[in-house]
């Protein structure tokens, strides 16, 4: 994921004493100016939110609340974003009628329909994305984290990225270089 | 066969999935070309037709169990596993439906395998659910294949029985002539597929049986469950309909990489610490280890009580962390600056000593300190003023306005609006550490701080007149060495401070912030140089006050040059506290970096409680024990900081030392601390008789030998020499 900085805003005493240049191309390498990476926010930890295999193999995450986490957002705003999103795997998981015509019509089209059908699977897990960015966009980004998708690291943890609020330049560059080698990283495991 | 190239190519691991390919289409093909049209001619048309169908079946899911992914894990990023490594045990258990199942750590992809996960050694993956590598068709099969890899099971039985019934039919009927080219081709079709008949019947009845148990082979073959418990199954057609019905699983690899336009920028909201919810954990910054190495588990329970007890929500960030040190992580920011609060010397109760008449006012800016948490309270803070008006006057009388000071107020005033009274919702453990006598001191203290001087103001409105600075207390009459002592004649009694606590870590708090800016600011008033220091004497008690006058009056005589060394032992009586310090680090992993230069603090220099600020070197040196004027150590002194440069410090410095450690004490020690100051009083301390225990006494035990142990903040015991 791209930490996009944004244009630096002077709060809380922070200086800013140069102008501030026009922020980079998101897509970009981060490649920063000093003006540009004031106030900036640099990835400090991750937090990884390990699996629940109390029921088996089913996709479910463990609502445990991480310490790390303690300072950082409220209790029940993060079991409950655990919790839905297991809500959400059971979903996709669930072997119903749903499940099996769409298992006897992949037979019967000799998984031709796969081609051009998403699976139920695949459907939920979208809307899990959604969620998931959702969540960021109200909830955890303004608190300085980030949900990672789960899907990208295998469905084996929740990663939460806790950010540090920074002043000062050069710290972003360390965040940009964490986050683009988390896109390598996310990369490499497409292959 | 061609060399390898950049991967290797291994055609070995080719030959079987070939030979199986060329086996089922060819003998299909031939089957088709030679047997069927005569079968569909004699017999039925449907039976070609039926027999594409299951091909075409059997097609299909060869594909698929070839080609598919079989839920291969990426590997773990860098960042997952950092603990990883070396530590790391190789199992990790887990408990699913009551039994117990171990994961092992996976060396190559660096991650613990889920349960059912294991490593295929020539794929060179971790598979999910792994059930076999199967080289006829050159893949794993794993959670998202093995339904294709059973029905491809299926199916080809199905297929083989078929071809094979039909070519003995065709045989059997004789529709043509048994010597005919296509009498002989459905021979070698029937051997072939009686010939593969048996071993995959064989391996699909055998799959048959792990599906309806709920197991892979990788786990009948290892016999994991030999005899024992599967967890993994559901009941027979559970299992099934699992195999079969469920919806098909996501591949890992290969996504298309979610684009994050999510922006993270700061500031950061932060969560509303209510006061259950705040766990204080005392930060090993080198002031609580201080403090809780020494003994008293009944100081360090004090102090422990009353940060556990302050939970108001938390003042503004940064001026939180100011204050953070023996506070507790109510913010992640505070751990930045606990590390400044750790490295100073663990707040002292010096302050007091010098500034015997100032109580109210030094109680009251202890008082921040230690309710880091508390630091909202500012409500509370009414209900002391009105009591503090009574006692306070006269503690105004002698405060020097300290402008200079005054810009201390801000970062003071910003970090707490503590309520350092105990009324009602404020810190139950401020009221429990010192009972109401304090109370009346801190009251007197606030209010005195709020009426002081303009430079208060900021402080009063910030902090409630929970946060009395120090300022008032200077008095450019002070002996140097303390910057912050108003030891001279006119300081103000202090208020009562809440707690022994709560002056200590104000003092340190007050040390670390102001320690720079003071600097400079302080430094012209006083004709030594010498660092600021930011000493408060809001929370001196009345007593402390009182008696630090009294000692100062009869420290009038001449110093007793042993006074030095009697402090130098008291200090290091206190230095060997914060090398124990690092044990009870609570923080969160962010605090390590901040804890570990606070951990060599205390071994390096002195540390007696922090009061935020070393005192003038010249006051304070204990350790150096007679030099005079040292500006070096700041952050020794404080808590016992007796140096006898000059007489006047020195007169002012015992006064100081009972005055600082009254603040360490509990409540009840208040008085013996007064019997301990009237003793202390007349004669230059000795305090070379005894090394200070860190296990001494808590608060302030009875001077015995001449030297007197008196436990400072957070448990930190000082021998002062009576």
């Amino acid at each position: 994921m791209a930490l996009l900085p944004g244009p630096p805003a002077p709060q809380q005493g922070c200086p800013a004493p140069d102008g501030c240049s026009p922020p980079p191309h998101p897509a970009a390498p981060q490649v920063h100016s000093l003006q540009e990476l004031r106030r900036s926010a640099s990835l400090a930890t991750k937090v990884f939110v390990q699996r629940d295999y109390s029921d088996g193999t089913t996709c479910q995450f463990q609502t445990k609340f991480p310490p790390e986490l303690e300072s950082r957002i409220e209790r029940q705003l993060f079991e409950e974003t655990v919790k839905t999103l297991n809500g959400f795997y059971a979903e996709a998981e669930k072997i119903g009628g749903s499940s099996y015509l769409e298992g006897c019509l992949a037979c019967a089209t000799a998984y031709f329909i796969f081609l051009c059908m998403e699976t139920h699977y695949e459907k939920v897990l979208k809307k899990i994305s959604k969620y998931i960015q959702e969540q960021n966009e109200k909830i955890y980004a303004p608190r300085g984290l980030l949900l990672t998708d789960p899907l990208e690291r295998g469905m084996r943890v929740i990663e939460i990225s806790i950010y540090e609020d920074r002043c000062s330049s050069g710290s972003s560059s360390s965040g940009s270089s964490s986050s683009s080698s988390g896109g390598g990283g996310g990369g490499a495991g497409g292959r | 066969m061609p060399a390898a190239s950049g991967k290797r190519f291994k055609p070995s691991k080719y030959v079987p999935v070939s030979a199986a390919a060329i086996f089922l289409v060819g003998a299909t093909t031939l089957f088709f070309a030679f047997t069927c049209p005569g079968l569909s001619l004699y017999i039925s048309p449907v039976i070609p037709v039926y027999n594409a169908v299951v091909f075409l079946f059997v097609l299909a899911n060869f594909s698929m169990a070839t080609f598919m992914d079989p839920g291969i894990f990426p590997r773990a990023e860098e960042d997952e596993d950092k603990e990883d490594d070396f530590r790391a045990p190789l199992y990790k258990t887990v408990e699913i439906k009551g039994i117990q199942v171990r994961m092992k750590w996976c060396a190559t992809c660096r991650f613990y395998r889920p349960p059912r996960c294991s490593h295929c050694s020539v794929c060179d993956n971790c598979v999910e659910e792994f059930d076999h590598h199967c080289p006829w068709v050159n893949n794993c099969i794993g959670r998202r294949n093995y339904r294709y890899f059973f029905l491809f099971l299926l199916s080809l039985t199905t297929h083989i029985m078929g071809v094979f019934g039909f070519g003995l039919l065709y045989v059997l009927y004789q529709v043509e002539e048994l010597s005919g080219v296509r009498m002989a081709v459905t021979m070698v079709v029937m051997c072939v597929a009686g010939l593969f008949f048996i071993p995959v019947a064989g391996l699909t009845g055998f799959h048959v049986v792990l599906v309806a148990r709920g197991r892979t082979t990788n786990e009948q073959v290892t016999g994991k469950f030999r005899g024992g418990v599967n967890p993994f199954t559901n009941g027979c057609c559970k299992n099934v309909s699992r195999v079969l019905c469920s919806s098909p699983a996501p591949r890992y690899l290969g996504r298309p990489k979610a684009e994050q336009t999510v922006l993270v920028r700061p500031p950061f909201l932060r969560p509303e610490v209510s006061d259950g919810q705040i766990t204080v954990k005392i930060m090993d910054n080198g002031i609580q280890t201080e403090l809780k190495r020494t003994k008293s588990k009944g100081s360090l329970e004090v102090t422990e009580s009353q940060s556990a007890d302050a939970e108001p929500p938390p003042p503004p960030k940064p001026d939180l962390s100011r204050y953070t040190g023996l506070r507790t992580h109510l913010t992640l920011a505070t751990n930045e600056d606990s590390s400044l609060l750790g490295k100073d010397s663990p707040p002292t109760p010096t302050m007091y000593k010098y500034r015997p008449g100032y109580s109210s006012s030094s109680s009251s800016a202890a008082l921040p300190h230690s309710t880091s948490a508390k630091l909202s309270r500012v409500n509370s803070l009414k209900e002391p003023n009105s009591i503090c008006e009574s006692s306070r006057k006269p503690s105004y009388r002698s405060e020097p306005s300290l402008e200079p000071e005054s810009f201390r107020s801000p970062t003071f005033g910003k970090s707490f609006h503590f309520d350092p009274l105990s009324s009602g919702s404020r810190s139950s453990s401020l009221k429990s550490a010192q009972g109401t006598g304090f109370e009346m001191g801190h009251l007197q203290s606030i209010r005195s701080e709020g009426t002081t001087s303009t430079s208060y103001k900021s402080l009063v409105n910030q902090t409630r007149n929970g946060s009395l600075s120090y300022d008032s207390l200077l008095t450019p009459s002070d002996s140097p060495d303390f910057e912050s002592v108003q030891a001279g004649p006119e300081p103000d009694p202090p208020v009562g401070y809440t707690s022994p606590f709560l002056s200590a870590r104000i003092a340190q708090q007050r040390e670390t912030d102001l320690h720079g800016r003071f600097a400079g600011a302080i430094s012209p008033k006083h004709a030594p140089p010498r660092e600021p220091s930011p000493v408060r004497y809001d929370n001196l008690s009345r007593h402390i006050v009182a008696s630090i006058q009294e000692r100062e009056k009869l420290l009038q005589q001449p110093p007793a040059p042993g006074r030095e060394e009697d402090v130098g032992l008291a200090d290091s009586g206190i230095q060997s506290t914060p090398g124990s310090s690092n044990a009870p680090r609570t923080s969160s992993s962010s605090d390590d970096s901040k804890r570990s230069p606070l951990g060599k603090n205390p071994l390096t220099r002195p540390a007696p409680p922090r009061f935020g600020k070393p005192e003038p070197p010249q006051a304070l040196r204990v350790r150096s024990l007679g030099s005079p004027d040292q500006p070096a150590a700041p952050h020794l002194g404080k808590s016992v900081s007796y140096s006898s440069q000059k007489p006047a410090s020195q007169a002012s410095v015992p006064e100081m030392e009972e005055v600082a450690l009254q603040p360490l004490l509990a409540p009840k020690d208040e008085v013996q601390m007064r019997t301990a100051y009237s003793k202390s009083n007349g004669q230059p301390k000795s305090l070379g008789s005894a090394p200070p225990g860190p296990g001494q006494v808590p608060l302030s035990s009875p001077t015995r030998g001449g030297v007197k142990k008196v436990s400072g903040v957070g448990g930190t015991t000082y021998e002062i020499s009576v």
